[in-house]
Formats: structure tokens, C-alpha cells, sequence
């Protein structure tokens, strides 16, 4: 109990010192769980949305595996992105090994099934009569996909919610590509990992807290925006 | 909007549901389409409004294969419609925003037919906490205010209360007096059909069992199925 105690006074301490380093991991953190989180859903909202209203062959099969990727576990993801961008690797000429575009990639393709599933499932439930209705209105197809997006946007926000929080807690693929470098790469969930095994549980818990507190503030300007209609 | 159906047919899990050799819609006609659960009334004015596709055959809408065009001419009300997560307003305005007309015409426009309606009141209430004859008189209006050559109504008056059931009537009605559009009206009411139809198609098992004006098939039918079909709908 002193532990935590002591790490909730630590983190406020963390907070108001203006520690340069402890503000740039928290920004390097959001920079990087926001910025996936928005890729993945420019990606998986029309693919969920999609999936959810047309038929097409293999779909069952298709569903299958993208259930099967929201839960990939992230040190494979990890390790696939490293094995891709390392300087030997097939992609290595770009030089992301080890930079926040790197946690980014590995970050986005976590993201992506856990919010294309989540609105696939969405639409499933209502796009049908949201589709059928725009055509009975004489909508075309870029205007259908509008109002999909409009009349859904409560299971869309839900999945971005969900997404935004798999990428900011999650730690060993941005830990494998991104090597937790000190100024370039540490972020909130590598820096609890590195002093949790450094023994700094203090400074562990502080971090925790104040990754607790972010999540909880996007979560919320999330749900606000949600709630607004 | 003139309807001309050939040789169409659909078929799910290899049961034939609808099998229609020919039937024909003429310009600015108002049909109803009665019949049994099953008859296949819904899936036939499905394929007619562009929503499901047949299994074989085609229907022609002024002659001409469905386009966008003709798509943006008609429209359909459901049993259970679909209304926006936004106001009342926005619904009806809904089509007039997807067309491009300016606002000061959606805003005259939408204004004219809630007042039409009986619904002024309501513009401004979001659609999910209208009542179940509400609801059915804002798709109603939201179908209307576009002008449609062609209007197709699915059961749009089943399940709500009778003075709902006779203000929808009033609109479509008069919809149908000034604008001369074809309507095409799906009912188990045969007395809502007699009220509204010129014409009547009586469907069973998937084909057109009988039509005729409204009298013919209502008072004088010839067919044993239609026979019965009325005899219990009047019971």
C-alpha cells in the first residue's frame, strides 16, 4: 500500500516538476497511440462498414481470421515489424527500425482488426436498413457511406475507444521496434516496464497513474463527442 | 412512372418464391398488392424499389433498365421505417440535402408538408422518441417531399392507430390526386384498398393470382384463393 501511496504523490511530483523527459514520453505516447488509432480507423471503418452490408465469397472465412487478429498478441506483431524494417530486412532501406514511425506501423496493424471487427459488428445490426433506406432516397454510393458513417457513429466512436485503448497500454511491440531508446523512442507503457525492472516501483506506479489519467481524459473528450448529438 | 414486369422470378435456397410471367404497372395507376403472409408481395416490391435483385427476368421502369436516375424517381415506405438519429427535420429534409437544393427550399419546402401532415409540432423532437404513427407519418413525409414518380408503401400503415392510419391515408391520397405518381401499395387491409386503389393484384405463392380494378377483385372475384382470401380478410 505505501508503494502506491507513494506513487500517486510521486506522479503528481512528476506532473508539476515540468520534467522535461517525463512530458515528452507522455506526448511520444500520444502521438504515437493517436495516430495509429486514427490510420486504423480510415482503414477499418470503410472495411467494417463493408463487410457488415455486402455479401462476397470467403466472407465467413474472412470474418474468421479477423476475429482471429483482434487478439493477435503484440510481441508477434512486434517481432513481424521488426523482422520487415530491420537493416536486413526487406523494408530496412526506409530506416524505421528504432523511430515512432516504427511503433506507429506496428501499432496500426494491432488496431486495425480490433476496429474494423468492432464495426463490422456494428453495421451487421443496422446497416442493412441504413443502406436500404438511402437507396429508397436516392442516394449514391459515396452519399450511402455518409450517412453509414453518420448513423453508426456511435459503434464507430465505441471501436475507436477500444482501439485508441489497445494502442496506448499495449508495450511489447512498441518495446521490439522501437528499443525504448531514452529521448527517441521511450514511451509511458515502456518506461513502467524499464523501471519496474529497474526496481524503481515508485516511478512504475507514477507513470501508471498518469497513463491512467491520459487514458481516461481521451476516453472521456471521446465519449463527450459520442454523447454530443 | 410505368412498370413493366417480365418473366421475373426469385429464388432462395432453391425455393421459388416469386414467379411472374408479366405484369404491367401503367403510369399513374394506384395498385394494391394483397395477399397471404408468404405470397411474396414484399420481395416483389423489393425487386421493383432496386433493394433485392431477381433471380431471373427484369422490370423496366419507363421502359428503361434501373439507373440512378430512375433510382432518384421513386422511393419506399417500410412497415418499419428506419428514421435518422436526428431531429424530425432533418429526416424530411434528408432527401431535399442529398439532391443539392438550397436551403431556404428545404426550409419551404419541409415546412409546407409537416403542415400538410398534422406534424409541425414535432420538427424540432429527435425521431427516436416519436411514437410508432409518428414515425410512420415522418417516413411518410420524408418520401413525399421529393416528389417521387414512383411510391412504394410496404404495409406503411399496419400497426398504428386508426386516426394515424386515416391522416397517412389523407396524404396519400392527396399525394396521389395532385402529383399523379404511380403508387404501388402493399396491404393486408382489403378495406384500406378498396379506400385508396384503382387497381388490385392479388398475389398467392409467389405469382399473381388475379387483378383488376378494385371492384373487380374485391366483389368479383374469380379465382377460389382470392374467394377465400377476401371472404376471411372481411370476416
Amino acid at each position: 500500500m505505501r508503494e502506491i501511496y507513494e506513487g500517486i504523490i510521486k506522479s503528481i511530483e512528476l506532473l508539476l516538476s515540468l520534467d522535461g523527459e517525463i512530458y515528452r514520453i507522455i506526448l511520444l505516447s500520444l502521438y504515437v497511440s493517436l495516430t495509429s488509432t486514427l490510420i486504423s480507423a480510415l482503414i477499418a471503418i470503410p472495411v467494417g462498414i463493408v463487410m457488415g452490408i455486402k455479401k462476397f465469397p470467403f466472407k465467413q472465412g474472412m470474418i474468421r481470421v479477423l476475429y482471429t487478429f483482434m487478439g493477435l498478441p503484440p510481441v508477434i506483431v512486434g517481432l513481424v515489424v521488426y523482422l520487415f524494417i530491420r537493416r536486413s530486412g526487406p523494408l530496412g532501406n526506409l530506416e524505421l527500425i528504432f523511430t515512432s514511425a516504427a511503433m506507429i506501423i506496428a501499432q496500426t496493424l494491432l488496431v486495425t482488426p480490433i476496429i474494423t471487427g468492432l464495426v463490422y459488428n456494428g453495421t451487421k445490426e443496422g446497416g442493412e436498413k441504413i443502406k436500404n433506406l438511402a437507396k429508397t432516397l436516392g442516394a449514391n454510393k459515396t452519399q450511402t457511406m455518409i450517412l453509414l458513417i453518420k448513423e453508426l457513429r456511435i459503434s464507430i466512436f465505441a471501436a475507436m475507444v477500444s482501439g485508441y485503448g489497445r494502442a496506448v497500454s499495449e508495450v511489447g511491440a512498441v518495446m521490439i521496434v522501437g528499443g525504448n531508446i531514452r529521448h527517441h523512442t521511450r514511451v509511458m507503457t515502456t518506461t513502467i516496464a524499464m523501471n519496474h525492472s529497474m526496481g524503481q516501483t515508485d516511478m512504475a506506479i507514477a507513470i501508471g497513474i498518469v497513463l491512467l489519467i491520459l487514458s481516461f481524459i481521451v476516453n472521456s473528450l471521446l465519449y463527450r463527442f459520442q454523447q454530443g448529438e | 412512372m410505368d412498370i413493366q414486369i417480365k418473366n421475373l422470378t426469385k429464388t432462395y435456397n432453391n425455393r421459388k418464391i416469386l414467379a411472374i410471367d408479366g405484369f404491367h404497372i401503367p403510369s399513374k395507376s394506384f395498385l394494391g398488392i394483397i395477399g397471404p403472409n408468404g405470397a411474396g408481395k414484399s420481395t416483389l416490391v423489393k425487386i421493383i424499389a432496386g433493394l433485392d435483385t431477381p433471380s431471373t427476368g427484369c422490370i423496366l421502369y419507363n421502359h428503361e433498365g434501373l439507373n440512378q436516375r430512375i433510382n432518384r424517381n421513386m422511393t419506399m415506405v417500410f412497415q418499419k421505417p428506419y428514421l435518422l438519429r436526428t431531429t424530425v427535420y432533418n429526416n424530411i429534409a434528408y432527401p431535399l440535402k442529398l439532391r443539392n437544393i438550397n436551403k431556404e427550399e428545404i426550409h419551404t419546402r419541409v415546412q409546407k408538408i409537416i403542415g400538410e401532415m398534422g406534424i409541425a409540432g414535432l420538427q424540432h423532437q429527435k425521431a427516436w422518441t416519436l411514437s410508432g404513427g409518428e414515425g410512420q407519418k415522418v417516413a411518410l413525409a420524408r418520401a413525399l417531399i421529393f416528389n417521387p414518380s414512383l411510391l412504394i408503401l410496404d404495409e406503411a400503415t399496419a400497426n398504428i392507430d386508426p386516426s394515424s392510419i386515416y391522416a397517412m391515408e389523407d396524404a396519400i391520397k392527396c399525394y396521389y390526386e395532385n402529383n399523379h405518381a404511380t403508387i404501388i401499395m402493399v396491404t393486408h387491409n382489403i378495406k384500406q384498398a378498396k379506400r385508396l386503389c384503382n387497381t388490385v393484384a392479388f398475389m398467392n405463392g409467389g405469382v399473381i393470382e388475379e387483378s383488376g380494378t378494385s371492384d373487380e377483385v374485391i366483389y368479383n372475384p374469380t379465382k377460389e384463393a382470392t374467394k377465400t382470401f377476401i371472404k376471411e380478410a372481411f370476416l
